[in-house]
């Protein structure tokens, strides 16, 4: 299985909001960063509660993948996340707003498990989508 | 009559010329880092948005158009604008990653944030397209406005 192919098992499972079969794609020390949220660290423990929140908070998530760049054991997915808020999310409440969110992940792959994430997106442009007002006022409408 | 034939370009090639547009970044040179891209080259700033009463600015464009406006604009308002490149990344089908920290300090205003003299510096993440003869054809850059606003002091989302 290519670094790509691990990377588009890991992906279609997010989409598809089944955390467990997308974690059984990742080495169980990899190393995430997620920019945005502001989560960084070691160990499917920090990578699942960002999948779980996201699947929980958006029942009808739709994830499209828009490119996927291959650059030997590093893969580049550009992304597009849509759904509707349930739930609170990130600290936001739920205002039952649309999300629609370009972003761009970089994954490293050994041996067909992914090693590495490195998550890049907006996240004034998520709180906007959602309706938050102040970045120090998140759960506040 | 002969027809020479030069090697094609190889992904240390292309990681070069990234490498090279961040040094000229760096220095300010928003001329040389269009002249390193295709005078057609697409320019893509998915986080950049600038909500007015009647219309959305976003980042999306053409390298000599929206791109140089924007570069212009951030050294004006982050005269010390700097980069510190981490890693690059690239193959030989002319694709180009780079993992960059994007840090100034502000000296005016920058769409709704006013200038308080605060200091940022900001993960970003850079995709590139390279053509047979080195130029960028693409560029597109993703990060978090929500980090760089909070570090210069200003918390309102819009």
């Amino acid at each position: 299985m290519s670094p790509t192919d691990t990377v588009s098992s890991f992906l279609r499972a997010v989409g598809a909001r089944d955390v467990e079969s997308a974690l059984r794609t990742v080495d169980p020390n990899v190393r995430v960063n997620f920019y945005g949220l502001g989560v960084s660290g070691t160990g499917v423990a920090t990578l699942r509660p960002v999948l779980a929140d996201t699947a929980r908070a958006f029942p009808d998530l739709l994830l499209t993948v828009r490119r996927l760049m291959g650059l030997g054991s590093s893969v580049i997915a550009e992304l597009t996340i849509e759904g509707t808020q349930a739930d609170t999310y990130a600290g936001a409440i739920n205002q039952e707003k649309h999300l629609d969110l370009n972003e761009a992940w970089r994954f490293e792959v050994d041996d067909g498990r992914i090693k590495a994430i490195d998550a890049y997106w907006c996240q004034q442009q998520l709180y906007r989508r959602l309706g938050v007002k102040r970045f120090d006022q998140i759960a506040i409408v | 009559m002969s027809i020479t034939e030069t090697a094609p370009l190889t992904a240390a090639d292309y990681a070069a010329v990234v490498d090279e547009f961040f040094a000229r970044y760096r220095a300010q040179d928003v001329r040389g880092m269009a002249e390193l891209c295709t005078v057609n080259a697409d320019f893509s700033y998915p986080p950049f948005e600038m909500w007015g009463k009647q219309r959305v600015l976003r980042g999306d464009g053409k390298v000599g158009t929206v791109g140089r406006a924007i570069w212009t604009g951030l050294i004006q308002a982050f005269p010390d604008l700097t980069n510190v490149v981490h890693r690059i990344e690239a193959n030989d089908d002319g694709d180009a990653a780079v993992q960059v920290d994007i840090a100034g300090t502000q000296q005016s205003a920058w769409g709704a944030v006013q200038p308080a003299g605060k200091h940022f510096s900001e993960p970003h993440l850079f995709l590139f397209h390279l053509n047979e003869e080195g130029l960028i054809t693409s560029l597109t850059a993703y990060w978090n406005n929500a980090g760089i606003s909070q570090q210069l002091g200003h918390l309102e989302v819009d």
